[in-house]
């Protein structure tokens, strides 16, 4: 419909209203033919009978007619009151009958005759007063003559009354085939028109019928392919307020709002895993944070000048070993402090490992057996600081220390093409298969730092490589078993984002 | 769009079976309007009313005269205001036109108009009506003796005139006798149509030889009688009379039949009277050598006018001449146009 008005749209109207609307119309139309029909049949009905009322109407005059000369012969005959008063019945009736009939002068022959009956009537209701009233004043002669003539008049009347009754038959037999024909073609108009109605009212119940179920089985189809994970496909969209119309947008919306939740879900795995690295960004900030504490408590520059003091005083003291010691150890400090949160290279890495095996070494008495078999040339590329040393450190805490056997840690650094290979193996207690996995993992947490420690553990060294190159699996532990020692592998790619 | 297609298609349909239904109701209405208003015009038709009523009484009103001569008049007192019905010789009925008269009289009619033909007894009808108050007018033969208004036709003493002269011109050597077939009672004006033949047949003739002339009444008889007594007419020992003169349109048509099966064309000349379809055959086929009519229009017009007259003024002319028309196979053609007229 062109109508813009929405309270006239057809389509909006709900899948009930529409039914109703089309049954209702349906059966209206049809009650309707069905009464027009009727009614039509009855006019007719009543027409015919009002057509053969006049002929009743006729017969009824005729009938009295007879009454009023029956009455005055029985009266002539016997003249009694009762026969006169009869006599008087009868003529008041007819004359009351025949005051009916027409009195104008027309062309019409049958109202001509109704006139002329009318005219007779009274002469001869006249010409019976007369002889009754003879036969009253007992003048023989003259009732005799009047009878006579009345009876003349009767046979007159009779004939036109025949002939009135004849006429009114005559052009009630034409309306009546008029109306017989006009019945007979009222049946074939309506059977007609039934017909055609009938076949109309299918047409458009078919329509309605299909227009409900052909957007329920495209609805169908289609959410059969929303089921295989197509989100692209959809609903034509409409306007329509039915309930069609409001399932299908429902659909479409639907089809839009999974789209939209795996988009979302997809979105927040994304979000999760970047979390989880910032988590360990955070741990990392955490244990330098503890650090700088640990730093801040001393103040590094005096410890610095005073182990520089001490050395010097050991020098002139002719204690060169003391000096050497006490050298190395400010060296070691220096780097942990300067190199705390900046890139080294592998040589300084070296060098750092190199001091902490002295000092342990003085510590306790050359116990550890250090050797380091190291690749010259790759020894300027850029790496983490303070990667090696607590691997070392680790070596020695839970390799090497309280083993019966003389200990060793051999430090190897190899270029192997993409990489450079670092190797830290020891001879001490190795460590079990779950618990290289656990530390692998980064399950293993160094919550209390041992107060013999630098306090940079595996897990932090493996965090901080993998932020530092991106990459996973650079450290990599192995031992064959208890009492086989442990090697450690670090491998430094040698291209990364940050190298210069 | 596919949306809009559907939706128009519904709304078509509801429409276009809204639209029948419609059309069905109004053509059904309109029909049984047409056909219910029918019925009550066949009913109520010719409603409009006259002031007069006026009847014209004849013998047999089936006759194509009678017919005619009705017809003009009847449209001739539409005009004057009146109806008028025909009375007369009707199938089934033994109401002669002495019942007709009481009847008219007994309905209090406006007016009579008598085809008077010398009935017995019809004279003191006409005197009875007029006492009733109703204007009688005799057409084609007079009452003299009788009250009546007006009298419409030719009178005898004119009419004997042109019959006689058209006797005298049918005459020849061979006519040895004259038949005048009436059609009323002997007395009437008989005497005037029988001298005038006769004195126009001695006048042609001069007495050289005798021609009889005789008529016969067919006046009491029935339609069948008279077709008997023509054939007995023909059958006649003596043989037919040569001119044979008939002074109705039945009795012309029946002694033209008669004439026909008998085989008597050359032996009987016919002089007819009126112009029916039969008689104007015969008469350009020169089988029946001359009809006579008298005027239909001028009968109609004069009588209807007297009675209007009698109405308006009171009174009226009590005689209204009718011309009498002879047609020939000559003159045919311009009557029988008259005549489809």
């Amino acid at each position: 419909m062109k109508n813009k008005n929405r309270i006239l749209r057809w389509k909006d109207r709900s899948l009930a209203v529409k039914v109703l609307c089309q049954v209702a119309m349906v059966a209206v139309i049809l009650f309707s033919t069905n009464m027009l029909t009727y009614f039509q049949v009855n006019r007719t009905m009543q027409t015919l009978d009002s057509v053969y009322a006049s002929n009743v109407d006729i017969t009824e005059l005729a009938e009295s007619l007879e009454d009023v000369q029956t009455s005055m012969y029985s009266y002539l005959t016997v003249k009694t009151s009762d026969t006169l008063e009869n006599y008087f019945r009868c003529e008041e009736r007819y004359k009351r009958l025949s005051e009916r009939l027409n009195d104008q002068i027309t062309e019409n022959p049958v109202k001509l005759l109704e006139r002329n009956i009318r005219r007779m009537s009274e002469t001869y209701l006249g010409e019976t007063a007369e002889t009754v009233q003879a036969k009253r004043g007992r003048n023989v002669e003259k009732y005799k003559d009047y009878y006579e003539e009345c009876l003349k008049m009767y046979r007159y009347l009779n004939s036109y009354i025949a002939d009135l009754n004849g006429q009114q038959f005559k052009n009630n037999s034409a309306s009546y085939q008029t109306l017989r024909q006009a019945i007979l073609f009222l049946e074939a108009v309506s059977s007609i028109m039934l017909i055609l109605i009938m076949g109309v009212c299918t047409l458009m119940l078919y329509y309605m019928v299909k227009n409900v179920s052909a957007p329920l089985r495209g609805l169908a189809a289609t959410a059969k392919l929303v089921g295989q994970a197509n989100f692209n496909v959809k609903m034509p969209p409409t306007d329509a307020e039915d309930e069609v119309g409001v399932l299908t947008r429902a659909f479409n919306t639907m089809v839009s709002s999974l789209e939209e939740y795996v988009k979302l879900t997809k979105e927040n795995m994304e979000k999760e895993q970047k979390m989880v690295e910032r988590e360990l960004l955070m741990e990392t900030h955490l244990k330098e944070a503890q650090l700088r504490y640990l730093q801040s408590q001393i103040n590094p520059h005096f410890l610095f000048n005073s182990l520089n003091a001490g050395a010097q005083l050991a020098m002139m003291e002719d204690a060169e070993k003391t000096s050497i010691f006490v050298e190395r150890m400010a060296e070691f400090f220096r780097y942990n402090v300067k190199k705390g949160n900046e890139d080294a290279t592998l040589g300084e890495e070296v060098e750092a490992v190199e001091n902490y095996i002295y000092i342990l070494n003085v510590r306790f008495a050359g116990d550890i057996h250090y050797t380091a078999d190291v690749d010259e040339s790759v020894l300027d590329y850029k790496t983490p600081s303070l990667i090696l040393q607590p691997i070392v450190e680790n070596a020695v805490n839970h390799g090497i220390r309280n083993i019966e056997r003389e200990g060793t840690i051999h430090l190897e650094i190899r270029d192997a093409g993409e990489y450079v290979r670092i190797s830290v193996k020891d001879n001490g207690k190795g460590i079990s298969r779950e618990r290289i996995a656990q530390i692998q993992k980064g399950e293993i947490h160094s919550r209390e730092t041992p107060g013999d420690s630098t306090g940079i553990g595996m897990n932090n060294v493996i965090s901080r490589l993998e932020l530092y190159y991106k990459q996973k699996d650079l450290l990599t532990i192995e031992s064959e078993g208890e009492d086989k020692g442990t090697e450690v592998v670090i491998r430094i790619p040698k291209h990364t984002g940050e190298e210069v | 769009m596919k949306g809009k297609h559907r939706i128009n298609k519904e709304i078509l349909l509801m429409a276009a079976a809204l639209t029948i239904t419609v059309m069905f109701i109004f053509i059904l209405s309109s029909y049984y309007g047409r056909i219910m208003k029918d019925v009550e015009v066949a009913a109520d038709e010719l409603s409009q009313t006259y002031q007069y009523q006026y009847e014209m009484i004849v013998d047999n009103r089936n006759l194509t005269f009678w017919q005619a001569v009705y017809e003009n008049a009847s449209e001739k007192a539409r005009e004057k205001g009146a109806v008028l019905e025909l009375k007369g010789l009707e199938t089934g009925e033994d109401y002669d036109k002495a019942d007709y008269m009481d009847m008219s009289i007994a309905a209090q009619v406006d007016g009579i108009i008598l085809e008077y033909n010398g009935e017995e007894g019809m004279q003191e009808k006409i005197d009875e009506a007029v006492e009733a108050g109703i204007p009688v007018v005799t057409i084609v033969n007079d009452a003299t003796q009788s009250l009546r208004q007006s009298f419409v036709g030719i009178n005898d003493y004119q009419l004997g005139q042109v019959y006689g002269a058209q006797v005298a011109e049918l005459l020849d050597e061979d006519t040895e006798s004259v038949l005048i077939l009436l059609n009323w009672e002997q007395d009437l004006g008989q005497n005037q149509l029988y001298a005038q033949i006769n004195s126009a047949l001695e006048k042609k003739v001069g007495g050289k030889r005798r021609i009889k002339i005789h008529s016969r009444n067919f006046m009491s008889q029935s339609q069948f009688d008279t077709e008997e007594e023509l054939r007995a007419i023909f059958q006649a020992p003596e043989g037919p009379p040569q001119i044979l003169v008939c002074m109705d349109e039945m009795t012309t048509e029946c002694a033209y039949q008669t004439m026909i099966d008998f085989n008597m064309v050359d032996q009987v000349k016919i002089i007819g009277y009126y112009t029916s379809k039969t008689i104007m055959d015969a008469v350009e086929k020169d089988l029946i050598p001359v009809t006579m009519s008298m005027d239909v229009e001028q009968i109609g017009t004069y009588s209807i006018e007297a009675l209007t007259e009698f109405w308006e003024v009171g009174r009226t002319n009590s005689y209204y001449p009718v011309d009498l028309d002879v047609i020939t196979k000559e003159n045919w053609e311009e009557q029988e146009e008259q005549y489809e007229e």
